[in-house]
């Protein structure tokens, strides 16, 4: 454990005024242009653009819990992971929209249209939309240098800007399709889109391009780490071309069980290595913080079961399954106090910890009250593995049935 | 008056940077797009790949446009010119019957801002065997012509558009051009 891992911020969100000027004129335009883009689709197609807005807003949700979840330990304020989201579906979605058809262009001219066709994509998109949407974590450590104290949080900003875009991109394909099916305002088209980009390929999709670029700016601006930030970058767009590639397109055949197994094949090896990655750093992040926490020596405000539990995501969440009903939300509030307590006495801030500490203190009465006198982690529940499994074997069959009715195949 | 810091312009001159970066890709990539010729010759001796098996002879004098131009293994484009004159061909997997598919076609048209379709549909067939359908529609100052046919699980549609003095010139050619449609099922 060294100090290097995460290196501790004031407690306050500052600004710095040039660089956030700059950057709420950029949101501005990019609203504008995006504005103008869903005016247009509004006017054509009402209803499927309002259904294709509220289906991808809905998806939006799991995700941004899921990295609100990675944030646990040391939150970031939200009004930045609001710019970053912003900036990806407003910034980099317009920007990338004019870039990425002139790139693909610019291929077919200097090569030929059947590279542009082939490869155009998986040329153009990555290029264009990875350099777009990395500024966007760039921009946010202009803004609030401070903020990026650790390689997790360039993770965190990098799948807020991803999922921004993905979210604005999705519903420009999904009002894209209404239009290529050319019977009205239909909303079959968004429905097959939606499970598509959405579901099946939305796992692989930008958040998780996002996520390994903004490691990348991570490790370059907490460690200084210049060849682990390139090669960080690199994967992102390198995932992304592989995304977009027409390898193996030809290989399994027709049907949805082939494209499962290419979407599978294609988007595995970028999944598994993000989650690898993030393991990695939330891991350190939290050794870092319960490492604070242990100097403490204090069972009323942490135990060492508690300290255990708090250091993994499965355990945090095991520790609130663990809770009687009523419990589970009093465990929840313990944590984040128990994670707040950590970052404070990382900042050495006397007040911070005194008010966090008394926190802690009044929900363990409220737990003891409950019957609950503990947070630890229960012991690893096939039950709960088992229901896992058959929970995505059961929504994978889901989604196959009904892009097979939808004829998205 | 509050002095600017060094660190607060390293800060602009980051945030510039950023700016410039976007700049570079939302309007330098476009210009240098257009910058970049689009239109190469091709041969109106022989049939032109369009994709999925689909092809065409040119029209003596056409080029082809790169920029609107995508050949497939299941799906593909291809845009010629003809002058000011451009005609395009969609090649799509499609399910429906000849109806269908130019109801689709009409609603697109129809959905251009200004655009009408004009006049009654009437059967057209090409030398490969292709049945299909075509007609004609307005736009403010333009003209133009679409046809569609269906076949094979395929969608092929064709629109031509110009001013009315060069389309009246061109469309000749372009006709004769369309009826030379094919589909070769072994190159799907």
């Amino acid at each position: 454990m060294t100090t290097s891992v995460v290196r501790p911020a004031s407690g306050r969100l500052r600004v710095s005024a040039p660089a956030f000027g700059i950057v709420l004129l950029l949101l501005v335009a990019g609203g504008v242009r995006m504005a103008r883009l869903g005016g247009e689709f509004v006017t054509a197609y009402p209803r499927a653009t309002l259904t294709s807005v509220l289906l991808f807003a809905l998806l939006a949700v799991p995700f941004w819990l899921v990295v609100a979840e990675l944030d646990f330990l040391e939150r970031e304020p939200v009004r930045l992971r609001v710019i970053a989201f912003a900036w990806g579906g407003l910034v980099a979605t317009s920007v990338s929209i004019r870039g990425g058809a002139a790139l693909e262009n610019i291929v077919a001219k200097l090569g030929s249209p059947h590279l542009a066709a082939d490869w155009g994509a998986a040329i153009a998109g990555p290029t264009v939309e990875e350099i777009a949407k990395i500024l966007g974590v760039v921009a946010i450590v202009l803004m609030a240098r401070s903020q990026i104290n650790s390689v997790l949080d360039g993770v965190v900003y990098g799948a807020m800007v991803g999922l921004g875009f993905q979210i604005a991109e999705n519903i420009v394909f999904a009002v894209g399709a209404v239009a290529l099916a050319g019977q009205g305002d239909q909303i079959q088209p968004v429905i097959t889109t939606f499970l598509l980009r959405g579901f099946l390929s939305g796992v692989w999709s930008h958040t998780l391009f996002g996520a390994l670029a903004g490691a990348g700016i991570g490790y370059l601006v907490v460690r200084r780490d210049l060849p682990r930030a390139l090669w960080s970058i690199l994967s992102a767009w390198a995932a992304h071309v592989l995304w977009n590639s027409p390898l193996l397109t030809d290989g399994p055949g027709n049907g949805v069980l082939a494209l499962l197994a290419v979407i599978l094949l294609k988007g595995l090896p970028p999944l598994l290595l993000v989650l690898w990655l993030v393991r990695r750093l939330h891991d350190r992040e939290s050794d870092y913080y319960a490492s604070r926490l242990a100097t403490l020596r204090d069972p009323t405000l942490i135990t060492e079961g508690e300290l255990h539990a708090l250091r993994s995501g499965s355990r945090r969440a095991s520790a609130r399954r663990l809770a009687p009903g009523p419990a589970r939300s009093a465990v929840r509030r313990l944590q984040r106090a128990q994670a707040r307590l950590g970052v404070e006495l990382s900042r050495a801030s006397a007040a911070g910890v005194e008010h966090w500490s008394s926190v802690i203190r009044r929900e363990r009465v409220v737990l003891a009250r409950l019957g609950h006198p503990e947070a630890i982690a229960g012991p690893v529940s096939w039950r709960h593995t088992a229901s896992t499994v058959l929970t995505t074997v059961v929504a994978i069959a889901v989604l196959w049935v009904a892009l097979s009715a939808l004829g998205g195949a | 008056m509050a002095r600017i810091t060094r660190r607060e312009l390293t800060n602009l001159a980051g945030a510039l940077g950023i700016a410039a970066t976007l700049g570079g890709l939302a309007f330098g990539l476009p210009a240098l797009d257009r910058s970049l010729p689009a239109q190469r010759a091709v041969s109106p001796a022989e049939p032109y790949q369009v994709g999925a098996g689909v092809s065409v002879v040119p029209p003596a004098g056409a080029t082809i446009d790169v920029t609107g131009t995508r050949p497939g293994d299941t799906d593909g484009t291809a845009l010629f010119r003809l002058g000011p004159v451009s005609y395009a061909i969609a090649v799509r997997p499609f399910r429906g019957d000849l109806d269908a598919a130019a109801m689709r076609l009409r609603e697109r048209i129809t959905n251009t801002s200004g655009y009408q379709v004009t006049g009654t549909q009437l059967t057209v067939s090409t030398a490969g065997g292709l049945a299909g359908v075509q007609g004609g529609y307005t736009a403010p100052g333009r003209g133009g012509r679409y046809a569609v046919f269906v076949g094979d699980g395929l969608t092929i549609e064709v629109t031509i558009s110009g001013n009315d003095l060069d389309l009246g010139r061109s469309l000749p050619q372009i006709e004769a051009s369309v009826r030379t449609l094919r589909h070769h099922r072994e190159g799907r």
